[in-house]
Formats: C-alpha cells, sequence, structure tokens
C-alpha cells in the first residue's frame, strides 16, 4: 500500500493525522534500495556459515536471522506508515544486528576495529523503538531520553575506552594495553546493560498501568522487546556471577528478540483481522438502528470507548446519537477524531483512542463502510436533538406560565386584596368615628380614598401585564401605549399592514415590552427605537437603543422565555449588543397562517 | 386584655391597632415579621396574639409557623391567625396538635368589630375559631358517599356552627333555638355522624372538624 492512498475519500480532524500527508512521499527506487541492502546484509552475514564451512555458534546464525527480520518487518511498517519512527527504528535496529558480523569478515584493521566497537550499536536503536510505540518512534518524555543519552554514552566514550586498554586482534583503538583498566570498563559496560533494560522495563510496566484497552494493544511488541531486554540483563548478570556465558540464555534471548517483529507484524495483521470484521460489519449495517450503530463500530475498531458524534445542521456544534451535546476533544489529547464525510457533507465524526492514529486506514475504512449507515444516523441524532430542544423549550413555557400565575396570585392577595381588606378596616373606623370625631373621621376617609385609588391603579396594571387591553385594536395602539410608558424616549414606526394574528401581535408586543425594560434597566441609553415592518408574510419588529450595549443572551429568563414564545411561532429572536454600541433585539415572526386568521 | 399584634402591611397594622384599642384591648406589641413577634412574646408575654398568615420574608405561612412555635412555648396565650385564603388545610395545620387557644380567620373579618372582638375573647379563653367559610367549605366539599346526606338541614346547620367553635349557648343565641333544642340537635349530629361527644367544646369542635376534614 502505499501512502497517497491513505488520503482516501476521508479528511481528518487529527493534527497528527495530518502529518502523514507532510512527509514526503518516496520513490519506488528508495524501497528497492533499501529491501535490495537488507538483503544483501543478510546474505553477507549467513555466507560464511552457508559456504565456507567456517566453524561457528548456531547461536550466531539466529542472530544474524533476527537482524534479517528486524530490516523486514522495519521496511515493511516504515513503508506503511511513513510519519511513523517506529518502522524505521526497527529497521535501524535490523541493520546494526548486522554491523559486527559483517565487519568482522572483513580483514582490515579500520573494518575489525567498527566490529569490536560496535557489537552493541542495535540496542542505540532498540530501546526507543521499545520506548516510543505510543508516540510514533518519536521521544517525548524525560525518562526516555535519559535512557538513550546512557546509551549513546556508552557507545561513545564507555566502548572506545574499554578498545584503548583491550589488547584485541586488529584493534586501532590500542593506547596501551591494560588488563586491569580494560577490566574496569568492561564491568562499567555490563552495569549499562543491567541497568537500561531494568529502568526501560519499569517505564513500560508504568505505561501499561496507564494504558487503554487499544493503548495496551499497541504497547504489546514494547513489552515484548522489554522482556528481551531484561533476559540480556540477567544474562549479563549470571555472565558476572559465575563468570561464563550461559548458553541456554544466550539462546533465549537471541530467540526471544524475534518476538519484537513478530508482536510488530501481529499488530500490522491485526489490523487486517479487523478489517476482516467489517464484512460482519457491513452485514449488519442494513438492518441496524442507530442506536446500535455505536457499539458495532467500536466492536470492529476495537475500542469500546468509540463515540459518534454527528454534526447538527446550521453549525450548532455536535451531538450523540439520543442527541445530547457532545464535544470533541483537543488535537494531541488521549482521544483522537476523524470525520466521516458522504457527498463532501460531514455526517459523523468518529472520537476513538489516539493509539488508534497508528491504524488511520482501519479507522477510516470503517467510516467508510459504515457512511451511509451513519448518514441516516445523523438525521436520527438530529431528530433526536430537536425533540430534545422542544421537550426543554415546552418545559420552560410551563415553567414560565407557572411562574406568571404565582406573580399574578402574590400581586392579587398583596395588592389590591391587602388594599382592600385595610379599607374595610377603615370604613370600620370612620363608622365609629364619625359621630365622636368628625374632624379624624374626615382624614380616614381621605386614607381610605387614597388606599381605593392605589388599588385600582395596582389592578390596572396587573391587568395589563395579563394581556394590554390596547392589543384589542391592533398592535399599533398597545406599542403605542407601551412607548407612551417607557422611561427612556422612544419614538415608534409602524409599517402597515393587515391585521396580525392574535399569537404574532402578542409575541410582538412583549418582545418589544420585555426589551424596553432591559433598556430601561440596563443599557444606559439616551434614545430607543421601536420598528416593525412587514417582509413576506411576516413581521419584524426591532428595537434598537443607543446605549452601553454589552447585553448577556443568557441572563434571565426573561429572553430565554421570548425566544422559546418566539419560536413556537417559527420564527427567530437575535440579539446584537456590541460592547458601547448599543442593543438590537429583532424577533421575525412569520405568520402563514394570516388568510386562515383572517376569515 | 393585652395583645401583640403582626403585620407586615403597615396601615392595616395601625388600622387594626387601634380598632383594638377601640374595643378595649390593650395592644402592647405592633411588629411586621415573624422572629420580631416571637421575641416580643418572650420579652412581654401577652394575652393573645393577633398574627397575619403571610409575613416576609417569603410572603406565605411565616404566620402558621409563628403560632406554631407560640403555642410550643407559650401554651396560654391564644393565638389568633388572619389569612385571605379560605383554606381548611392552613385552619386544620394550626389545630391539628390538639392545640387549644387558636383561631383562623379570614382577614376582611376586621371590618366587623364585634365578631373580632368576640374572637380575640375566645381564643384567650382557650377556645377555637375557625372561620365560617372555612366551615361552609368543609360542609359542602362533596364525598362519595356523604353522611352528611343523612342529617336534616337544622342538624347541618347546628354542626356548622359547632365547627366554627361555638358553645351551646352561642348555638342557641345564634340559631334562635332553645338550650333544650340545641342540645338534641348536637346530639343527633353525633348520633348520625358516629362520633363521639367530646368532655369539653374544644374536644367537640376538633372532633367535628376531624370529621369535616376527613
Amino acid at each position: 500500500m502505499t501512502s497517497e492512498l491513505v488520503a482516501g475519500p476521508l479528511s481528518h480532524g487529527s493534527a497528527r493525522l495530518a502529518n502523514r500527508f507532510a512527509t514526503p512521499v518516496r520513490r519506488r527506487t528508495f524501497w528497492l534500495g533499501l529491501w535490495a541492502a537488507a538483503a544483501a546484509a543478510e546474505f553477507g552475514a549467513l555466507a560464511p556459515v552457508l559456504f565456507r564451512h567456517v566453524p561457528f555458534e548456531p547461536v550466531d546464525v539466529v542472530f544474524r536471522l533476527v537482524g534479517g527480520s528486524f530490516a523486514a518487518c522495519g521496511l515493511i511498517a516504515w513503508h506503511r506508515r511513513p510519519d511513523n519512527h517506529s518502522g524505521r527504528l526497527m529497521t535501524a535496529t535490523g541493520f546494526a544486528l548486522f554491523v559486527t558480523p559483517l565487519f568482522s569478515q572483513l580483514g582490515a584493521p579500520l573494518a575489525r576495529t567498527v566490529a569490536l566497537w560496535l557489537p552493541d550499536l542495535w540496542v542505540l536503536f532498540f530501546v526507543p523503538l521499545v520506548l516510543t510505540l505510543l508516540t510514533g518512534g518519536r521521544l517525548r518524555t524525560r525518562s526516555d531520553r535519559a535512557l538513550v543519552g546512557v546509551i549513546v554514552f556508552e557507545l561513545l566514550v564507555l566502548a572506545p575506552l574499554w578498545l584503548m586498554f583491550s589488547p584485541e586482534q586488529g584493534n586501532l583503538f590500542l593506547v596501551a594495553p591494560d588488563e586491569r583498566i580494560a577490566g574496569v570498563v568492561d564491568t562499567a559496560q555490563r552495569a549499562v546493560f543491567v541497568a537500561v533494560p531494568v529502568a526501560t522495563a519499569g517505564v513500560l510496566a508504568a505505561r501499561w498501568r496507564a494504558a487503554s484497552a487499544p493503548g495496551r494493544r499497541a504497547l504489546l511488541p514494547g513489552v515484548a522487546g522489554a522482556a528481551c531486554l531484561l533476559l540480556f540483563a540477567l544474562l549479563v548478570v549470571v555472565g558476572l556471577v559465575t563468570g561464563e556465558r550461559s548458553q541456554l540464555l544466550l539462546w533465549v534471548a537471541a530467540c526471544s528478540l524475534v518476538s519484537v517483529p513478530a508482536a510488530f507484524l501481529w499488530g500490522l495483521l491485526r489490523s487486517r483481522l479487523a478489517r476482516g470484521g467489517l464484512a460482519d460489519l457491513f452485514r449488519g449495517l442494513r438492518t441496524m438502528r442507530p442506536g446500535d450503530l455505536q457499539a458495532a463500530l467500536a466492536r470492529a475498531l476495537g475500542d469500546p470507548a468509540l463515540l459518534i458524534a454527528y454534526p447538527r445542521h446550521g453549525d450548532l456544534g455536535y451531538v450523540d446519537g439520543d442527541g445530547a451535546s457532545v464535544v470533541l476533544p483537543d488535537a494531541d489529547g488521549e482521544r483522537s477524531f476523524s470525520r466521516v464525510e458522504r457527498d463532501g457533507d460531514v455526517v459523523a465524526v468518529l472520537v476513538y483512542d489516539s493509539s488508534l492514529d497508528d491504524d488511520p486506514e482501519l479507522v477510516e475504512a470503517i467510516g467508510g463502510a459504515a457512511a451511509l449507515a451513519l448518514e441516516n444516523a445523523q438525521l436520527h441524532a438530529e431528530a433526536q436533538a430537536r425533540l430534545a430542544e422542544l421537550e426543554a423549550s415546552r418545559e420552560r413555557i410551563i415553567a414560565a406560565a407557572d411562574g406568571e400565575r404565582r406573580r399574578i396570585e402574590r400581586n392579587l392577595h398583596d395588592g389590591a386584596q391587602q388594599r382592600l381588606v385595610t379599607l374595610a378596616l377603615q370604613l370600620s373606623l370612620i363608622q365609629r368615628q364619625i359621630r365622636r370625631d368628625p374632624g379624624d373621621a374626615e382624614l380616614l376617609l381621605t386614607s381610605a380614598g387614597d388606599e381605593l385609588s392605589r388599588s385600582l391603579e395596582e389592578l390596572r396594571e396587573l391587568a395589563r401585564g395579563i394581556h394590554p387591553a390596547a392589543l384589542d385594536s391592533g398592535l399599533e395602539p398597545a406599542l403605542d401605549a407601551l412607548v407612551l410608558r417607557s422611561a427612556v424616549p422612544t419614538t415608534l414606526s409602524v409599517v402597515p399592514g393587515d391585521r396580525l394574528p392574535e399569537p404574532v401581535q402578542f409575541a410582538a408586543y412583549l418582545v418589544a415590552s420585555e426589551a424596553l425594560t432591559n433598556v430601561a434597566k440596563y443599557a444606559n441609553a439616551t434614545a430607543v427605537t421601536v420598528r416593525v415592518t412587514r417582509d413576506d408574510g411576516g413581521v419584524v419588529i426591532e428595537i434598537a437603543d443607543d446605549g452601553v450595549g454589552g447585553a448577556d443572551p443568557t441572563r434571565g429568563s426573561g429572553l430565554r422565555g421570548l425566544t422559546d414564545r418566539v419560536e413556537a411561532l417559527g420564527g427567530r429572536l437575535r440579539l446584537a449588543s456590541p460592547v458601547d454600541g448599543g442593543t438590537v433585539v429583532t424577533a421575525e415572526l412569520p405568520h402563514r397562517d394570516q388568510a386562515d386568521v383572517s376569515h | 386584655m393585652r395583645i401583640a399584634v403582626a403585620d407586615d402591611a403597615v396601615l392595616f397594622r395601625e388600622g387594626l391597632s387601634r380598632l383594638l384599642a377601640e374595643a378595649g384591648f390593650e395592644v402592647t406589641a405592633r411588629v411586621g415579621d415573624g422572629p420580631s413577634l416571637l421575641a416580643q412574646v418572650r420579652a412581654d408575654p401577652p394575652d393573645v396574639v393577633v398574627v397575619d398568615i403571610r409575613m416576609p420574608p417569603t410572603h406565605t405561612t411565616e404566620g402558621l409557623d409563628a403560632a406554631r412555635a407560640i403555642h410550643d412555648d407559650h401554651p396560654a396565650i391564644g393565638v389568633l391567625v388572619l389569612s385571605a385564603h379560605v383554606e381548611a388545610a392552613y385552619a386544620l395545620q394550626l389545630i391539628e396538635d390538639g392545640a387549644v387557644g387558636a383561631g383562623y380567620l379570614l382577614k376582611e373579618r376586621v371590618s366587623d368589630l364585634g365578631e373580632l372582638s368576640d374572637a380575640v375573647r375566645r381564643v384567650a379563653a382557650g377556645g377555637l375559631v375557625i372561620d365560617p367559610s372555612v366551615v361552609a367549605s368543609l360542609v359542602a366539599r362533596k364525598r362519595l358517599r356523604n353522611p352528611l346526606d343523612d342529617l336534616t338541614d337544622r342538624e347541618r346547620d347546628v354542626l356548622s356552627v359547632m365547627a366554627e367553635g361555638r358553645s351551646n349557648q352561642a348555638i342557641s343565641e345564634r340559631l334562635h333555638l332553645s338550650p333544650k333544642t340545641v342540645e338534641a340537635y348536637v346530639r343527633g349530629v353525633f348520633t348520625k355522624l358516629g362520633l363521639q361527644q367530646g368532655a369539653d367544646d374544644n374536644r367537640r369542635v376538633l372532633a367535628v372538624l376531624a370529621f369535616l376534614g376527613r
């Protein structure tokens, strides 16, 4: 598979995935050259064993085959995922394993020296490979960098130092043969090869514990690698204690190395196997209900936490299958996402464990296979979301109506009724005083008269709050009365037109009333204009002030209640309120049923 | 007789205090909310408290809460709750713990000074006072099988006046009947409703209200 194919029909949300398209596409000759080099190296390393019948340790053959398997698996992985450094590291490990076998065959002293210097070069690539399976071969943490630093120190300082004092044949680095110093350096080198594997295994164990299920699958080759490293460390320890190399352990360690490319290949194959499961998914898709889709895709992707987010029409964000709001994760977090498109429209977004970014083809293939089902599910989710909104709005409307009834009851009890009771009481006092103390009775009468006027005023206000009587003669007279009472100088312009349906003109009146109340309370304005215009089959009312602006549409229940009322009529309420730029409230109210109402 | 008045509407509170003074009561405290009333009662216990049911902060049933607190701490003080609601539940709540010296009266009754001072005197004497409108709502209540249907009109009248907390003496005055006749009616009512005649007037009222509120 080439990387061009990966571009496929889907676009990706993750920045990490975008990287792969930035990787330069390599030429066919580049890969042919590398494969040829790997084959040549393997052949060269095995040639003396196969053809020259020189004496050799059987375990050396294993080591040379291990090198070949690393190089081959590494090249496959590198080719498949050019953006992922793991393939390169594995290829490098393979070639590094060939360095000493190949150079030791050459007679030249320089080659001999290199062979003596770099038998452990493979560790330099192998340890980062094992450590960085979750980060695509990139060293991200301090512990990773420290471990690699120790290996570099061993290769650049300790190994040459040992050569300076080691009386090996053809050693160009030799300064002064000294068995004692060479022995000390050798012990230091062995200590490094015990400490690094143990530390690497520790780091991996901690990562394994913290990893999600798909993350653990990605870590598997790393765990195998850490186990190999521990075997080599054990080999070194046993060597230090018993003074000889344990042949058994060496065999086990050498053979176990194969498990790393094997586990990696299994991971690649597993992807293909999962894609095999795609056929099952595909068969089930036709009869699948929208609610089961997420579980089916989660199974196919091997990520139980998979979430399908559906975009709402009109840039209203994302919702899950039940219509509940969903926020897409940030790039470079623990979750990644990938958009699924159909005919150029995003129909769904798959939100999955970031470790699946290593297998974008699988995510794409599954998204692609399910695109049609996802499109259906999106419509379903959209309907669910609308239903949820409708229910919420209905609950708010009921709550608002209840609140309004409570307000009216309280106003009646504490206002008019209380005043009338007081009036009754005053009349009783007047009755007693009228003969005994006419002057006092007169005072009481004045007070009672005031109380009566206030009762009437309160009742009038209350009635107007419930439903303004002026609306009976149309929207304009009602707005006239409203503007007359406005605390801020207000001008009214109404484009004349047919009589509006009752609910429409009441909604328009309430929008104006609430907006003017807010202007008086918050806007600090000097002038307000209320404008009523008509457009095709609808009326638009706009209340604009020259105040401080910065109104928060979520503040208070008044505007929310108005939005519900306007939307219940199929209209839209908009608020534009830039800081220091005044506030404009606009309500568009269609009245499709106007013809029916006029008859 | 010493009276504490609690109502948050100043004009009403002052008018009521003046009326009570006219009727010969001594108004010892005028307050606007429950906690001040309780403080006044503790500091200078009156014989009767007249309290509005709706007071700050929530304007719901603060008056009932204050009444219960006064009954608990000062059982000897009569409490007359004034209310804007014809709500039997509130009235029954007031007397449900077998409290004595308690009354539930509609606010507009204060315009009839005779009725008001009668109610004040009755709760001061440890009696029960239930507003006639509340009793009427209880008597008129629709029941699946209504034992009140077995009563004669006269018996129902007697039952109603009894439920307001009146004595036989008062019933005979109100309904223009001889004391002997009233006694006969009362016996008839209790027999037909299957109730036990209480040892005193209060128990009689409680039994009747409990029956009506069932």
